[in-house]
């Protein structure tokens, strides 16, 4: 478990991001869980210290990871105001494509299993079973050149659930 | 038990080719790298250069503000009819292409000599 609160500042998250991400390594989540762990992270950190903390470095972001064997939670906190998630426009969109901001959250929708927010918007909470994989692998498996499938920790096809997009958010699709 | 892994530190590679350039990205455009790569991207759309090829076939990694860092570009090369390329991202990362919809902006290409084709 590692709790910690570091300054607004991108290269000391960057720093933490490793560590938690050799965790999950050093706990046998494969490339893809990593990924989707890193990416989900730094989207969050992103969040708390340039649109919650607003680059003030007087303020601090609190970092919670548990890694454990089949899950890891994270939780990331900072000292801003607060937002409405369910207030920003999706990114998918055709008219939101070419705006080089605002996906955050959604990769994190995508790539963790869960995400929630506290009421005020200063807290994300996320998810991730150490199998789900990628969201746009879904269905997809690995034959080998023996042609069989390799023996994995999380069933015949790599995956405990499928992952998918946009799990958590009302009017968001 | 505190196990730190060091992803690779980003390398910007900048190779001109008559009004065309190839960015070779290696290793992970993190949220503390991303302006890197804006300013890299930057300095050539200044340069009005007609096609920017992002080579990524070493970049592990990148987060939404590296995304933004590219779209940027994008849209600075729509002004002067430029284009912005992007040659065989690694699996996870055309993955993030795809669930973040921006391979309807950027064409994906094989090679860089198959992105610099009539240029």
């Amino acid at each position: 478990m590692i709790q910690k609160s570091i300054p607004t500042d991108l290269e000391v998250a960057r720093r933490l991001t490793e560590e938690i991400l050799g965790q999950a390594r050093a706990a046998g989540y494969d490339e893809d869980a990593c990924f989707a762990i890193r990416l989900s992270l730094e989207e969050a950190l992103i969040n708390a210290i340039k649109h919650g903390n607003k680059f003030d470095r007087s303020r601090k972001v609190s970092v919670s990871a548990d890694v454990g064997a089949d899950l890891t939670t994270i939780t990331v906190i900072d000292e801003g105001d607060g937002f409405d998630p369910s207030s920003v426009p999706d990114p998918t969109a055709d008219e939101n494509l070419e705006k080089p901001f605002g996906r955050g959250i959604m990769l994190m929708r995508a790539y963790m299993d869960e995400v929630g927010y506290n009421d005020r918007g200063n807290k994300v909470r996320m998810v991730k079973h150490r199998c789900s994989g990628l969201p746009t692998s879904v269905g997809q498996s690995t034959v080998h050149s023996s042609g069989a499938e390799p023996e994995s920790p999380c069933g015949p096809s790599g995956k405990t659930e499928p992952a998918r997009h946009f799990r958590h958010g009302p009017g968001r699709q | 038990m505190t196990i730190t892994t060091h992803n690779k530190p980003l390398q910007l590679n900048v190779n001109r080719r008559g009004n065309a350039a190839v960015v070779s990205v290696v290793g992970s455009v993190s949220m503390s790298d991303a302006d890197r790569l804006r300013e890299a991207l930057e300095k050539l759309t200044d340069e009005r250069i007609s096609v920017i090829v992002l080579d990524l076939r070493e970049m592990d990694f990148i987060c939404s503000v590296g995304l933004g860092a590219i779209i940027v570009a994008y849209l600075k090369c729509r002004h002067h009819a430029g284009q912005i390329k992007l040659v065989c991202p690694v699996q996870s990362v055309r993955e993030l292409l795809e669930t973040t919809r921006l391979t309807k902006l950027f064409r994906i290409y094989d090679s860089i000599d198959g992105a610099l084709a009539g240029v």
